[in-house]
């Protein structure tokens, strides 16, 4: 049994035309605007699209209509059908402009606290004066002198410390084109730590902030504080492929966290990663790594849930999916839920006929 | 001007800028090939500070080009996104500049790109110094 649709294709093709109306028209300014006035959501759009692609993200969301599930698909989608053609260097601490470093768990950390570009001490008050007329942000303040580059890292201040265990040395590092890949090898639990951080990059953020929510209220094994929280612009350095010398071809955000458990007699980190400026995220995702490393973890904080109900477009495929025509198995299970009435009437009706009646009370004395 | 450096301060030109100063070096050039120039993806590595492994942290979007000038020399050019012409034009440049053409002219366009960037560099880090914070404990 099959079911097929009459007009279809037209149907298709004017919904759509419908669909593109309704949002108004595409231009290069519209694009533009966007990539320009809406950074975080741009960011968004690339980090779970695994794309760092800001003009394409910007257009993704104009063409979308601000859908971004559908704008995370367009560019998974793109970004099959380009080619790879190299690995950069491994970016590291020395590639970084730090924009904004903060801890919540040490004041006095190694290079100190900026604040950055944030709204975190700011009023959340809705500027209407905008709906009327332009408004110019103000020019921001500038210090004597600049602040660093880079800074110390707060987990390295702690190994120096011997507060935590030294990172493990000694290994070869691995070439990244060893590197295990969730985009061309499917995951196998436990989860190589390589396929765990990357999951956690290109992430749903709404998926891993519900989780994480979920281990801070209450259903979690640890609570932890934030050992810092790291914004940054990035160089994204390649090696040259004749000369062999590394350089860097442009930069990119991104944002990244570690998260800090006070045990018994270390600490331990979590940590998370991702393309773009996204705090709510890797403060998440630093905590929900910890979570995975638990042995009793609460279910939904084990590591395979975490990995597949946060993957953005095999999650929102899933459930878009179900608005797809479902008619033949329905139907079937209509079918069956009919025989299953329809035996159960013969049945009853059967025995109404074959059992004696039982007449009691008044009627039967009468 | 080192290589690294001079490669550095190509890519992170603007894109119209760097492309017109590239025709200005072409005029010098006598035959050019391009090998490759095409857009593609390169992965991006992250070392983890937890346990000091390196995973991917996505990939990005990079458009290269490999030229041959004169039947000899190679030059090599990329750029994020997806602007072909930007990665000839430093092809071209890197080419030029390995293989002796216009040596002076190409360190200087360079030398003012890396300052215009340290410049924007300086200034955006001197308003990250003005949101720093000291903390006291009462």
């Amino acid at each position: 049994m099959y079911v097929a649709a009459r007009g279809g294709e037209e149907a298709i093709q004017n919904a759509e035309t419908l669909y593109r109306a309704l949002n108004g028209p595409l231009s290069p300014a519209l694009v533009e605007g966007i990539e320009r006035a809406l950074p975080y959501l741009v960011d968004r759009v690339m980090a779970e699209g695994s794309l760092y692609a800001p003009d394409l993200a910007a257009l993704a969301i104009a063409q979308t209509g601000g859908d971004l599930y559908e704008a995370v698909l367009l560019l998974r989608a793109y970004r099959s059908t380009v080619p790879r053609l190299a690995y950069a260097e491994p970016l590291t601490d020395a590639d970084l402009v730090v924009v904004r470093r903060i801890s919540a768990a040490f004041k006095d950390i190694p290079g100190g606290q900026v604040l950055g570009p944030t709204l975190d001490y700011s009023h959340r008050i809705l500027n209407t004066e905008a709906l009327s007329r332009d408004v110019q942000p103000e020019p921001p303040a500038e210090a004597e002198e600049p602040a660093p580059r880079g800074y110390f890292s707060v987990a390295d201040w702690h190994r120096l410390n011997g507060l935590l265990a030294p990172t493990a040395k000694g290994e070869e590092p691995v070439a990244p084109g060893e590197l295990p890949d969730v985009t061309r090898d499917p995951i196998a639990f436990p989860a190589p730590r390589a396929h765990r951080l990357q999951s956690l990059a290109r992430a749903e953020t709404g998926g891993v902030l519900a989780l994480g929510y979920a281990s801070m209220r209450g259903f979690g094994l640890i609570h932890p504080t934030v050992n810092e929280v790291r914004l940054a612009y990035a160089d994204v350095r390649l090696r040259h492929p004749i000369t062999g010398v590394a350089f860097s071809l442009g930069r990119a955000r991104i944002s990244a966290c570690e998260v800090v458990n006070n045990m018994a007699d270390r600490l331990e980190l979590g940590f998370a990663a991702t393309l773009g400026w996204n705090e709510v995220k890797i403060i998440a995702g630093a905590m929900l790594d910890m979570e995975m490393d638990k042995a009793d973890a609460h279910p939904a904080h084990t590591e395979e849930f975490v990995l597949y109900h946060t993957e953005a477009v095999e999650s929102s495929g899933f459930c878009i999916h179900y608005k797809l025509p479902h008619y033949v198995t329905f139907n079937s299970g209509l079918d069956a839920l009919r025989r299953v009435l329809l035996k159960r009437d013969t049945e009853q009706r059967k025995r109404v006929i074959d059992e004696p009646v039982v007449v009691e009370g008044e009627e039967a004395l009468a | 001007m080192d290589h690294p450096t001079l490669l550095t301060a190509l890519t992170q030109a603007p894109a119209a800028a760097l492309k017109r100063f590239a025709d200005e070096v072409l005029a010098d050039i006598r035959r050019i090939e391009v090998i490759e120039n095409r857009v593609g993806l390169t992965m991006w590595p992250m070392r983890d500070p937890v346990h000091g492994a390196d995973f991917f942290l996505g990939e990005v979007l990079m458009a290269e080009a490999r030229v041959r000038l004169g039947g000899e020399v190679e030059g090599y050019g990329a750029c994020l996104g997806r602007d072909v012409e930007q990665a000839l034009g430093i092809a071209v440049l890197d080419a030029a500049w390995r293989g002796g053409i216009a040596t002076r002219r190409i360190e200087e366009f360079a030398a003012d790109q890396a300052l215009i960037q340290a410049e924007a560099d300086q200034r955006l880090l001197r308003q990250v110094e003005a949101t720093r914070i000291a903390l006291e404990t009462f």
